[in-house]
Parts: structure tokens; C-alpha cells; sequence
């Protein structure tokens, strides 16, 4: 039998536990819109119960513990569609840069009223178009050789000069920039592993003296996420709760302490790579954005750049091969047309710059009015170049744009289905984790009323109580 | 399913996101009439745009190229009009002189016409195209006068000679196509385009049989004009005849070549626009009806956020 202060103490026990239900709900809709903020809940148990002759009595309740609701299966799976998306995120960011600097998009100058009306505004920005330039100002020199034609076909290579070098800047640019958010992703991932042990530690701690780190764990769980987008880790949790974090085959975290620290190196390209700070050992990184900065720019951008590199390269040798052969007006010869040997370095030869009717356009020194090899170099728009895959010149180029346009077309593809896929886990986890107002709200009610009830209990043991001492005074 | 508060508001971003950036991108293709603009919106269609597109512009180049050529076949045109007129009077000079009755001062009253018409010969065939200020009848030799003569004392032309060569310049008129209108001023090979004044082919040699005939004619020689001078002076004729026929070949051929280009032009615009315009009825419909799913996307989420059990709770 409780008695009356045995009831009391029940009452007061109540009062503290549902005060701790209300205390519970209240943090988690303090935390309703806390990324990565697990819902808690407080457990209640009965007290043991006490023998009595006539079978046990219960002795009221206790809060018991405090526990986060998680799906460690969900969170494994966010991590790891943490790396995919942000690697094809680097991918598109990368891609996308590529592509303004090869700056070749269409302009429309208006809608066209219907399908069968011809579109005939539309026009392309970049080389491909310049390219073309060039082969008609060589056809129009061929076909009426004078000063202002010979301008044209200097002024029209100069653009695909100034093209070229553009384009090779800005790529080099592109590589510069992935180069440097490299670097500072191995920053931000060094930075994470440094947190992540330093909650490691705490949470060992907390867990030791018997707590629960619930609101650690989820921070802890929060920088695991963050570091997936950045690479692709492994992880696991020691007895003691510490995670240990691996990445490609290297530990990084090991229980309370960083042992290993990423840090970028040139192999001696200038494209950085990562690899561990203790023993310099190469890191095979496997996914996030790290890993996809890396393979845009040593994939599809070096690729490109190499193609710049031998388009430019094929068109001076190609000119040149027939310019350098061929009369000027004054029966002069032997000189270039352009000058270089790349995107970086093409350049109209000077000397033509400065006197267009140097251009080496006849066959033969004696007969100075010929233009037979500015119709040869017009027809490079249609010869095939062994140099480029026996493509022409723009057929070769435009590959090399398609080739961009489908590596970045994939990769928006991979970050819309990676956005659905998730966003579709957020809200399982959602789901599972997440704090529902009108659920806190309810269970605050049912708390209130709980803690009113056993207030009312108190109040009636006091009277109780009191008539028990009104009995003696009587 | 269990619902988080936040999930409505991460789910209506993500909606609008998606449904913003498709807006976005519909308008685009409306006020640009293009339904692919950069590589990554469809590569093949890009690529082949690319393709279309030089071919389109090389199609223009054969098209200025052929307006060249039909300027110089006109130039051309005109100077064998007043070479055909040269040559019919001289022939009817060589005609009349052979005749017996003709004094010898008659005779060198007509040696006296052909000097006139020597050096109206010798102007024309000098004659520069009036767009590159080159000389017509040089061959690709073109920096000096192709004709050059010597005279005697009383200013009269004793001898020609020709500074230029018989090749020409040829330009692109259509794939794999090309043409020239120009014409040597003289060509004694036995090919190549056939010589203005000089051709060995057709024996046409017009101003040394000018000079010929004006000689004969001084020298009262009526024999010579009448059996060597009148049957050379129709072997010019005859090549000027060519000349002009030929020239009207070319005019011709030109004209076919410029209808096929425009054509070509034409059905270009028309793969371009299949390729890379957007089908504006099919885009307007479809940007109405993003328009709707965002304004109902707007709507029901408004609707949904604004309830929550607390505004049922007591105060």
C-alpha cells in the first residue's frame, strides 16, 4: 500500500514525466525546420510495482528515456545518393562553364509564325561560323582577287584566330576554376573529418557516463552527408559509437581522432589530384563532387581542348601547306598565311596583316593575277583532313561541339533523376524522422492533460491530507 | 504515409523549382522561335544545325561568286559587241578594197580607217573589269596591259605584242562546281580556253591580220586582200563569233547555277527550321499548361500550408 505520501510522490513523479513529454515536444518543434533534426521521444515506463497482500500495485511512472526516431538503412542511402549527386553536380557546373567557353549557341531572332515558315534568322555565335567565313572570303578572293577581298580574307582569319585563342583561354580558365574548387573541396572535406571526430569524441563521452547523444549523432549524421557529396566514404561505428570514415581504401577518421588529412598535388600536368597528407599516397576517390570535377576535367573538357588544339592545328597546317607554296602580287612567296601551332598561339601572320596583298594566292611567279590557291583554300571547307578522323574541318568541329552537348545533356539528365531519387528519400526519411506539427501539437495536449490530471491528484492527496490532520484536531 | 511539416514546404520548392525552370525554358523557345539553342539541348540537332547552317552560308558565297562571274561575262559581253562591229567593218573594207575598180587612194583612205580600228582593237582588248580594276583580257598575268605596241614614225601600229597567258582564274560556283568568264587575250597552245584577239585553234589573229591588211592596202596589194587578208580576217570573225556564243554558255549556265543554289539555299532554311525552330503551336500549349500546373501547384499549396491544427486549438 502507497499511503498517502506514497501517492504523492506518484503524483509529483507524474507531473515530472509529463513535464518532460512536454519538455520533449517542445524541442522538437523548436526543431521543426532543423536540416538533418531528428524527432525525439520520450519513453515512458511504469515504476516497478510494489507487493501487497492482495497482488502488486503499481507505483505510477517514469520518463525512462529519451530517444531519437532514425533510420540508419535511410541514412546509409542518402549518403551514398549523396556521392552520385554530387558528382554529377560538379559534372554539370564543370560541363555548363564548357560550354560558354566554347560560346556556340543559336540566336533566333523571333518565333516563326508556323511550322512551315523557313527560319531563316537563325545564326550561330561561335567557330563554326567564322570557319565557314574564312572559306567563303578565300572563294570570294578566287573568284574576284583585289585589295578589298584580300582584306576580307585576312580580316575573316583573324576572327577564327581570335575564336580560337578565346576558346582556348576560356577552357584553360574552366580547368584553372575546377582546379581551385578542388582544392577547396579537399578543404571542406578535411574540415568535416575534423568535426566528425571531434563529435566522436563527444558522443563517446556522453554515451559513457550513460546519456544519450541524440542531438551529436544527428549533427555527426548531418557531416557524414555533407562529406558523401563530396566523396564517396565508408563507414563504421566503433562499440563505443564513434564512426570511423574511410575513403577509397585510406582511414581518415579513426574513433576520437583525424589520422589522415586530404590534400591536392600536381602529377605534374597542372591537373591537381588528392592524396593522403601522411605518406603522399594517391586517393582513389570513387563519387561525389571531388570526383566529378576531376573526371569533367581530365574527360570531356581535356578531350575538348584537345580537338580545339587539333582543328587549329590542322587548319594552319592545311593553309599554310598551300599559302607557302603560292606567289604574292609582287611574285614574293615562301611565307605563312597563319602562324602557331594550337588554339593558344594560331595567329594571322603579321605581315599580311599589315599588307593584305601579300597573300600568296598564285600558282606561279609570273603570272601575279593568278587565284587558283585561294580557290584550293576555299575548297578545304570540303576536304577531308586525315589529322581529324578524316572529318572536314566543320563536320570535325561540330562533333567536338555535339560531344560537349551530349556529356552535358547526360549529365543534366543524371542530376534531375539524382535530385527526384533524392528528394524521394528526404521525404521517406521525412517520414520517419521528421517532426509533424499537428502530431507535436496533439501529443503536447495529451501531455497538458496528463500533467493536469496528476495535479488534480495532488490536490486531492493535500485534501486528503488534510482531513486526515482534521480528524486529530477535532 | 506519416508526413513531416517541412516536407510540404521542400516538396513545394522542389515543384516550383522544376515547374519555374521549365516555364522558363518553354518562353525561352517562344521568343527565340528556336527550339535547341545551346549543344546540350539536343547535340545531333546542334551538330547538324552547325552543318546546315555553313552549308547555308556557302551557299550565299556561291551565290556572290556567281554575281561576280555574271558582271564580268557582261563586261566581257559588251567588249565583244564592239569587236564584232570592228571585225564586220573590216571585213567589208577587205570586200570593198578587193574590188578592181578602187584607186589607191581609196586604198589608203581604208588603210588609213583600219589604224583607227587597230587601236580601238587594241583599247577593248585592254579593257579593265570595272569591280577589280584588273585587266579582262590578260590571262592571270593581270598586273600589266596585256597589249602593248610598237609604231612607227607617223603614230601607226607596226607591231603586238602580248604580255599576257592563256590560263584563268576559276571560281566556286556550287559543290564541286566551278567556272570562269574570264578570256585569254591571246592563247597559241592547242588547249585551254580559246584567245580573244590571238587563237591558234581557230587561226584568229586579229590584230597582226589588221596590221596585214592595212599594209596591203598602203601597198596597193588588192591581190593579197582579196585571197590571204579577207579569208583571215573571217577566221577572227568567226572566233569572235565563238566568243560570243560561249559567253552566252556561261551566262546561262550561271543563271541554272544561281536557281539551283537558291534552291538549295531554300531547302536548307527548311532543315533548319526542322531541326532547330520550335513548333510554336505545340510550345504555346505546353507552356499553358505548365502555367497551369504552377498556378494550381501555387494554389493547393497555399491551401495546404495555411492549415494546421493550431488554428483550431483553444487560445
Amino acid at each position: 500500500m502507497l499511503g498517502l505520501f506514497g501517492t504523492l510522490n506518484l503524483a509529483a513523479r507524474s507531473l515530472q514525466t509529463q513535464m518532460t513529454g512536454v519538455e520533449v515536444t517542445g524541442q522538437n518543434l523548436a526543431n521543426v525546420n532543423t536540416t538533418g533534426y531528428s524527432r525525439q521521444r520520450v519513453q515512458i515506463a511504469t515504476s516497478p510495482d510494489m507487493a501487497t497482500s492482495i497482488g502488486p500495485e503499481g507505483t505510477g511512472a517514469n520518463a525512462v528515456d529519451i530517444q531519437q526516431i532514425v533510420s540508419n538503412l535511410l541514412n546509409n542511402q542518402i549518403q551514398s545518393q549523396g556521392s552520385t549527386s554530387g558528382y554529377w553536380n560538379a559534372q554539370q557546373t564543370a560541363l555548363q562553364s564548357a560550354q560558354n567557353g566554347l560560346n556556340e549557341f543559336l540566336n533566333g531572332s523571333g518565333a516563326t509564325a508556323s511550322t512551315s515558315t523557313t527560319s531563316s534568322t537563325t545564326t550561330d555565335t561561335g567557330l563554326s561560323g567564322q570557319l565557314t567565313s574564312l572559306f567563303n572570303a578565300f572563294s570570294s578572293l578566287a573568284a574576284a582577287p583585289s585589295m578589298s577581298t584580300q582584306q576580307a580574307v585576312v580580316g575573316a582569319a583573324q576572327q577564327v584566330a581570335t575564336s580560337f585563342n578565346q576558346i582556348s583561354t576560356q577552357l584553360g580558365n574552366v580547368k584553372t576554376s575546377l582546379n581551385a574548387s578542388l582544392t577547396a573541396n579537399v578543404n571542406s572535406a578535411n574540415t568535416l573529418l575534423t568535426d566528425i571526430a571531434s563529435l566522436n569524441q563527444q558522443i563517446t563521452v556522453a554515451q559513457f557516463s550513460g546519456g544519450n547523444a541524440n542531438d551529436l549523432t544527428d549533427q555527426r549524421e548531418q557531416d557524414l552527408e555533407n562529406l558523401s557529396q563530396l566523396t564517396s566514404i565508408t563507414t563504421s561505428t566503433g562499440t563505443n559509437g564513434a564512426v570511423n570514415v574511410n575513403i577509397g581504401g585510406n582511414q581518415f577518421v579513426s574513433g576520437n581522432s583525424v589520422s589522415d588529412t586530404l590534400q591536392t598535388y600536381d602529377p605534374g600536368n597542372g591537373s591537381l589530384l588528392v592524396q593522403t597528407s601522411v605518406g603522399s599516397v594517391p586517393v582513389t576517390l570513387t563519387g561525389g563532387s571531388m570526383q566529378g570535377t576531376i573526371d569533367a576535367r581530365d574527360g570531356t573538357l581535356a578531350t575538348m581542348q584537345s580537338h580545339i588544339d587539333s582543328l587549329a592545328a590542322n587548319l594552319i597546317g592545311a593553309v599554310d601547306a598551300i599559302h607557302n607554296g603560292g606567289y604574292n602580287s609582287a611574285g614574293g612567296t615562301g611565307t605563312n598565311f597563319f602562324i602557331g601551332s594550337s588554339a593558344a598561339t594560331i595567329s594571322v601572320n603579321a605581315a599580311l596583316v599589315n599588307n593584305p596583298a601579300l597573300i600568296q594566292i598564285s600558282s606561279s611567279a609570273t603570272a601575279t593575277g593568278d587565284s587558283s590557291l585561294a580557290l584550293q583554300m576555299s575548297q578545304l571547307a570540303t576536304t577531308t583532313q586525315t589529322g581529324l578522323n578524316n572529318q572536314t574541318f566543320g563536320d570535325y568541329y561540330g562533333t567536338t561541339v555535339a560531344g560537349l552537348g551530349g556529356a552535358l545533356a547526360s549529365a543534366n539528365t543524371q542530376v534531375t533523376d539524382q535530385t527526384a531519387v533524392t528528394n524521394m528519400l528526404q521525404t521517406q526519411r521525412g517520414s520517419i524522422s521528421g517532426v509533424n506539427t499537428d502530431e507535436e501539437m496533439t501529443n503536447l495536449m495529451s501531455f497538458q492533460r496528463a500533467y493536469e490530471a496528476s495535479a488534480q491528484l495532488v490536490t486531492t492527496i493535500n485534501t486528503l491530507m488534510g482531513d486526515t490532520l482534521a480528524m486529530k484536531t477535532s | 504515409m506519416r508526413v513531416a511539416t517541412n516536407a510540404y514546404t521542400n516538396a513545394m520548392l522542389n515543384q516550383f523549382n522544376v515547374l519555374v525552370s521549365r516555364q522558363n525554358n518553354l518562353q525561352s523557345q517562344v521568343s527565340t522561335g528556336l527550339r535547341i539553342q545551346t549543344p546540350a539541348d539536343d547535340p545531333t540537332a546542334m551538330q547538324n544545325t552547325l552543318s546546315y547552317l555553313a552549308n547555308q552560308s556557302t551557299q550565299a558565297q556561291y551565290s556572290a561568286n556567281i554575281g561576280t562571274l555574271q558582271t564580268r561575262a557582261t563586261s566581257v559581253d559588251s567588249v565583244l559587241q564592239s569587236l564584232q562591229t570592228i571585225s564586220s567593218r573590216a571585213g567589208e573594207i577587205a570586200t570593198s578594197a578587193g574590188g578592181a575598180t578602187t584607186s589607191q587612194s581609196d586604198l589608203t583612205n581604208y588603210a588609213d580607217e583600219i589604224n583607227s580600228l587597230i587601236n580601238q582593237v587594241v583599247n577593248a582588248a585592254n579593257t579593265k573589269d570595272p569591280s577589280t580594276g584588273k585587266y579582262l583580257f590578260g590571262g592571270t598575268a593581270s598586273g600589266a596591259a596585256p597589249f602593248t605596241t610598237t609604231t612607227d614614225a607617223s603614230g601607226n601600229v607596226t607591231a603586238v605584242t602580248y604580255n599576257g597567258n592563256s590560263t584563268v582564274n576559276q571560281a566556286q560556283i556550287g559543290a564541286g562546281m566551278t567556272a570562269s568568264a574570264d578570256v585569254p587575250g591571246a592563247n597559241t597552245g592547242s588547249t585551254g580556253a580559246r584567245g580573244l584577239i590571238t587563237d591558234s585553234q581557230s587561226g584568229a589573229d586579229f590584230l597582226n591580220h589588221l596590221i596585214t591588211l592595212r599594209n596591203d592596202l598602203n601597198a596597193g596589194n588588192a591581190t593579197a586582200v582579196t585571197n590571204t587578208d579577207s579569208a583571215n580576217l573571217q577566221k577572227d570573225e568567226n572566233n569572235i563569233a565563238y566568243q560570243v556564243a560561249n559567253n552566252g554558255v556561261l551566262q546561262n549556265k550561271l543563271t541554272a547555277a544561281a536557281a539551283f543554289v537558291t534552291s538549295n539555299s531554300q531547302n536548307l532554311s527548311q532543315m533548319i527550321s526542322n531541326t532547330s525552330s520550335a513548333d510554336l503551336m505545340n510550345t504555346m500549349v505546353q507552356l499553358s499548361q505548365t502555367q497551369t500546373s504552377y498556378q494550381a501547384a501555387l494554389q493547393s499549396g497555399s491551401k495546404i500550408m495555411s492549415l494546421s491544427l493550431l488554428n483550431y486549438l483553444p487560445a
